[in-house]
């Protein structure tokens, strides 16, 4: 464990000006939240929730280069040093996506808050309950089925890239896996579509109808249920997908390694 | 005649897939490497030929 706290401290060390820059940016999106003052309040709360879409997007192509910087690394000759170091792959590569995964939460829990000011500015005040929810359920949620498997995918990406190096031939694994992509993840939605809420799902967001009712929005009478509901499966299926990912991302990194 | 073009750019497709398994067996001693490049290849390859674009 004291290896790992090691190689978490180094990636402090190397990616902390991409970390500060990234939950820096966050002034920004949060200043041009405030510039949005043209439009009734229930379109203001439509650009500002577009805003934050962007800003959440942005963080993940962010984060995606933050992790995947290996090529940079073995120009310096810092991947060669740590390919050498008595930790094993599994710990080099668990502490690149742990540190990651923290900046992440944190940006996508601060993107919860600037939605929850958001509402607010347009008159829909959230329960204590349904606020900690948007607080903390949905970063969770949308950190768990997007933003993880997206970075165990970039590692794994550049680790096997990286076992070709010295070959000269890293860019066809890169591209073979780039362009397999798609239909993996075609494939996967599929099955996770077939098996959609055989799960309990998570009802969330109770009281939004009510405040949807007091600023005179009324919800659609298809819907049967008060609330949102999520479904357990697509957050279980993309953990389990990006578990996968690193644990071979560790095994390369061994082999590569040895 | 589109259906032939088409099957004559499947076939290429393939041989520049075959020939890229060839160059990624070689390119690297590590067997999960291999293997996960194996499997994209395959995945590819289950597109060119019988898959839904």
């Amino acid at each position: 464990m004291k290896g790992f706290a090691t190689l978490l401290w180094l990636e402090y060390r190397r990616s902390r000006v991409w970390a500060a820059a990234l939950l820096g940016s966050l002034a920004f999106w949060a200043w041009g939240l405030e510039q949005v003052t043209y439009a009734m309040p229930e379109e203001q709360l439509g650009i500002r929730a577009g805003f934050l879409c962007a800003a959440a997007i942005t963080g993940l192509v962010a984060l995606a280069f933050m992790i995947g910087r290996f090529r940079s690394e073995t120009r310096q000759g810092q991947y060669q040093i740590l390919l050498l170091t008595p930790p094993s792959g599994y710990f080099h590569i668990l502490a690149r996506f742990t540190f990651a995964l923290t900046i992440g939460l944190a940006y996508a829990v601060a993107i919860a808050g600037l939605l929850w000011w958001a509402t607010g500015r347009a008159g829909l005040h959230l329960t204590s309950l349904d606020t900690a929810q948007l607080l903390l359920v949905c970063p969770l949620y949308g950190v768990g089925i997007v933003m993880a498997p997206l970075l165990a995918w970039t590692l794994l990406l550049m680790v096997l890239s990286s076992a070709y190096r010295i070959s000269g031939t890293a860019w066809i694994p890169g591209t073979v896996m780039v362009a397999a992509t798609p239909f993996v993840l075609r494939f996967l939605g599929e099955r996770l579509g077939d098996v959609l809420y055989r799960l309990p799902g998570w009802r969330l967001f109770t009281g939004l109808d009510a405040a949807l009712a007091r600023i005179g929005i009324e919800r659609s009478s298809e819907a049967t249920h008060a609330g949102i509901v999520l479904p357990q499966e697509p957050l279980w299926g993309m953990l389990a997908l990006a578990t996968v990912m690193l644990v071979l991302a560790g095994r390369i990194w061994q082999e590569v390694e040895a | 005649m589109t259906q032939v073009f088409l099957i004559v750019v499947r076939v290429l497709v393939l041989c520049l897939l075959a020939y890229w398994v060839f160059r990624l067996w070689g390119g690297t001693r590590s067997w999960t490497s291999r293997a996960t490049s194996a499997l994209c290849i395959a995945v590819l390859a289950w597109q060119v030929v019988a898959g839904r674009f």
